[in-house]
């Protein structure tokens, strides 16, 4: 037995087993052996050319992102359409398509004016007629898009002259802006009288952006070529790859592999194994970006004793966030007291998070009227115990997370057990109906800051998003206000104000907020580090490969 | 009972099994730690001799965890295969000594069940229900009676055609007597070495659920969630998908070796050598 402990701990424990299977592997697909003495920390000037490839999770349904709605698909046509609006590495508005924009002194009207001379890849112009033909096609309700829902608020849409786009609406909606910086312009020429649903354009699309398709190998791989007429100015790398591999696993060995540049990867991964690994980290170089969501415990607000603002004030300070970041992120992430992204223009600096003060929390449900009478650990009111169920579904960092809560709740008296469910059943069962204590779940992290389906009172009914039950008159009108002002700085008081209010009631507890990780190969020079705000894609176009660093290519 | 453990394989069967059971039995007593209790600050060592089998991804000491999972395992285990013993004896008897229509009704039952792939009809059980430890020993034994109801319907076959029941018959014996007295007691040898056998497969549907999320819940352990916890992690925390990974495979292979030894001893048919 001994003897066989032994041998399994000098056999896993030996990294050399895996480099020597990576090296094999290499050497097997024919990759240039060179690879492991080609330095690539050597700073070189930016040159033209090179091939880029990453990994999608799965194929994308079609690459017109209103009909297709993957996120492969817009990973993909990000890099072919264009939109009026972007936003710029610090997440402030900036022209894309559209050279400037103005918004009427009501706040009802904005006119778009577009930049001089762009063009389709084809060749042929790109006219406000396009801009609006878009608009029209996702407002129309023979087409099947989940995105038509901000574009129908538009009572009128003109164009002027060929260089104008006009859009009024029947009362100033401030998510109008941002609605504009998420619609892909299609081209009119080509599909015009086409059944937008069904249209062998989703799989060769035209487009204006720095890049165009070259080939889509169904079930392999997309390649795009760069376009010579795109209305940004040339990209300097040559082809994108975007290669279809559906398992983070493969992903990573792929990486490893030095078969793609690029991946997401998992904390673990980026806090542990990348640096216990000295030749991954000759060859890739590790970013971190603001997360795109953030993780929370959610009360039933509608329940005992959650509708008592001290039970949920002590269970937020009973939680030490700090120790869930460090234990289900490996330090990769940051509690949040706002619901929108840390550092940017949204979040009110003057939050902090509840602190880890469990002899805070005794108090808070000593005042509430809870006492543990009969000596078992856990408080009671009334000779009911407080105990509960935390629901989440089955996510790793979720239920980790929620172990984590249900010790902290412990040693303050709270009983919790924990479910894990399947995600049709939790969302239908539980969260529809209403019937839970607590969820363990997240919101996304999104760019603008109306949040008025997740928190107006009105929104309270079964599939809505609103399945705590918070109500507040006060949030109510501010966030009716935050939709109506366009004025940002104006709009950003609002929604600080909004963030601490909601802060103080504490109908969540935020938990963490995890960075987005990636790692890039070092092959790849001029990527901004630290990350900007936007993330490092925002200069993707400056991105080169030296031609030193090329992979071998073999010609097709 | 000795000349089973006569037996070699029986005999190591029986080793392993009983060192199992010792070790989850004293397990408040060996391990080293609080199998629960959490230590951010030691998150996913390696096995050293702080902790002998490494720490989990939430730094919980895996030894201490594997003890404890070793319970649950075992109870598993003995708990379902009582259930669907108890149920396979009282069906194969009613089938095997009443014959006609009854007989007729219970076996295309058990035809009906071996139909369904016991795995997924349990996956689709517990989906409805709470996921708990409690749940899972019934609904396994619910779904596994099949085996035995065979076994003792044959045995009863078999035996009712004896001369010493057919003696008894002719003298007037009850069907009570008949059943307890010479036909069950008579039956017994085959049904106990299924049962072994039953406890290796309870002990891999318990560890399969558990790997899927939909058996023994958070915190507790049990040897198949500490592997699911170890999938993300295989890649450099060997030591969390090895060690519950072995501890299963030495568990259903002692209960296998036990089993396989007792019917050499037992089952004049299937015999090599005595």
């Amino acid at each position: 037995m001994v003897y066989m402990r032994d041998y399994f701990f000098s056999v896993l424990n030996s990294n050399r087993v895996v480099a020597l299977l990576l090296v094999t592997s290499l050497a097997a697909c024919g990759r240039s052996p060179v690879d492991q003495v080609v330095n690539y920390d050597i700073e070189y000037p930016p040159e033209d050319g090179g091939t880029m490839i990453d990994a999608t999770r799965g194929e994308p349904g079609g690459l017109i992102t209103m009909i297709a709605g993957d996120a492969a698909a817009s990973a993909v046509s990000q890099n072919i359409f264009n939109s009026l609006l972007r936003y710029d590495k610090n997440l402030e508005f900036e022209g894309e398509l559209a050279e400037s924009w103005q918004i009427s002194p009501d706040q009802r009207v904005i006119t778009f004016k577009l930049k001089p001379d762009l063009k389709w890849a084809d060749g042929k112009p790109l006219t406000s007629a396009d801009v609006l033909f878009t608009w029209q096609l996702l407002t129309d309700d023979k087409t099947r898009t989940p995105y038509g829902s901000d574009y129908k608020l538009v009572i009128k849409a003109e164009t002027p002259d060929a260089r104008t786009f006009r859009v009024t609406y029947a009362e100033p909606y401030a998510p109008a802006v941002n609605s504009w910086a998420g619609m892909d312009v299609l081209p009119k020429h080509l599909l015009e009288g086409q059944d937008i649903n069904n249209t062998p354009f989703a799989r060769n699309p035209v487009g204006s952006h720095y890049y165009k398709l070259e080939k889509w190998r169904p079930g392999e791989q997309i390649s795009l070529v760069r376009n010579t007429l795109s209305t940004q100015g040339p990209a300097r790398i040559d082809r994108l790859v975007s290669r279809f591999i559906p398992d983070e696993a493969s992903q990573f060995l792929e990486l490893m592999a030095n078969n793609i540049d690029t991946m997401a990867l998992s904390p673990v991964q980026y806090a542990r194994i990348f640096p216990a690994r000295p030749e991954l980290q000759q060859k890739f170089a590790l970013y971190k970006e603001l997360g795109n969501s953030y993780t929370y415990l959610g009360f039933n607000l509608k329940r005992k004793p959650f509708n008592d603002i001290r039970v949920r004030k002590a269970i937020n300070y009973a939680i030490n966030k700090q120790e869930l970041i460090d234990g289900v992120l490996l330090g990769m992430g940051e509690p949040v007291a706002s619901p929108y992204k840390p550092g940017t223009r949204w979040t009110n600096p003057n939050l902090s998070p509840y602190s880890y003060d469990p002899a805070r929390a005794r108090e808070l449900l000593r005042e509430a009227g809870f006492k543990d009478t009969n000596g078992d650990g856990i408080l009671e009111r009334n000779g009911k115990p407080l105990t509960f169920e935390i629901l989440t579904n089955q996510n790793k960092q979720r239920e980790m997370s929620a172990v984590l809560v249900q010790r902290r709740l412990k040693e303050v008296g709270i009983d919790v057990k924990i479910r894990v469910l399947e995600w049709a059943s939790f969302i239908g069962r539980f969260i529809k109906t209403g019937d839970f204590d607590m969820v363990l779940l997240g919101w996304q992290l999104a760019i603008d800051p109306d949040q008025y389906a997740i928190w107006h009172s009105s929104q309270q009914a079964p599939g809505q998003f609103n399945f705590i039950g918070y109500k507040n008159q006060r949030v109510d009108r501010l966030l009716e206000r935050g939709r109506m002002e366009l004025n940002p700085d104006k709009r950003m008081k609002i929604y600080h104000e909004f963030a601490e209010i909601l802060l103080e009631d504490s109908p969540i507890v935020y938990l963490f907020a995890g960075y987005g990780l990636q790692a890039m190969h070092k092959r790849i020079k001029g990527i901004d580090n630290p990350a900007p705000p936007k993330g490092i894609g925002h200069n993707s176009q400056d991105w080169y490969i030296p031609r030193p660093l090329r992979r071998t290519e073999i010609s097709q | 009972m000795k000349r089973a453990l006569s037996n070699p394989l029986a005999l190591s069967g029986f080793i392993i099994i009983s060192g199992i059971f010792l070790l989850a039995l004293f397990a408040p007593l060996i391990a080293p730690y609080d199998p629960d209790a959490i230590d951010v600050k030691a998150i996913l060592l390696n096995p050293s001799s702080i902790h002998l089998m490494g720490t989990d991804g939430l730094g919980r000491d895996v030894f201490s965890r594997m003890l404890f999972g070793a319970r649950i395992s075992l109870l598993v285990g003995l708990v379902a295969v009582g259930i669907a013993t108890a149920i396979g004896i009282v069906l194969g008897a009613i089938a095997g000594y009443y014959r006609g229509w009854v007989d007729v009704v219970i076996m295309r039952t058990v035809d009906v069940m071996l139909s369904i792939p016991t795995f997924f009809l349990i996956l689709a059980v517990i989906a409805f229900l709470t996921p708990s430890i409690w749940n899972i020993m019934i609904v396994i034994g619910l779904t596994s009676w099949m085996g035995v109801t065979r076994l003792v319907r044959a045995e009863f076959l078999s035996l009712r055609n004896r001369e010493f029941v057919m003696a008894s018959e002719t003298l007037g014996a009850s069907d009570k007597r008949l059943i307890f007295k010479h036909l069950l007691p008579n039956s017994m040898t085959p049904v106990i070495v299924s049962s072994v056998l039953g406890v290796a497969s309870a002990v891999l549907i318990e560890s399969g659920l558990s790997f899927l999320g939909l058996g023994v819940q958070a915190p507790q352990a049990s040897w198949g969630n500490i592997l699911t916890d170890g999938k993300e992690y295989i890649q450099f925390a060997w030591w969390l998908s090895l060690f519950p990974g072995f501890a299963i495979l030495i568990t259903v292979l002692g209960y296998n070796l036990f089993g396989e030894g007792l019917r050499d001893v037992y089952d004049p048919r299937s015999s090599k050598s005595r």
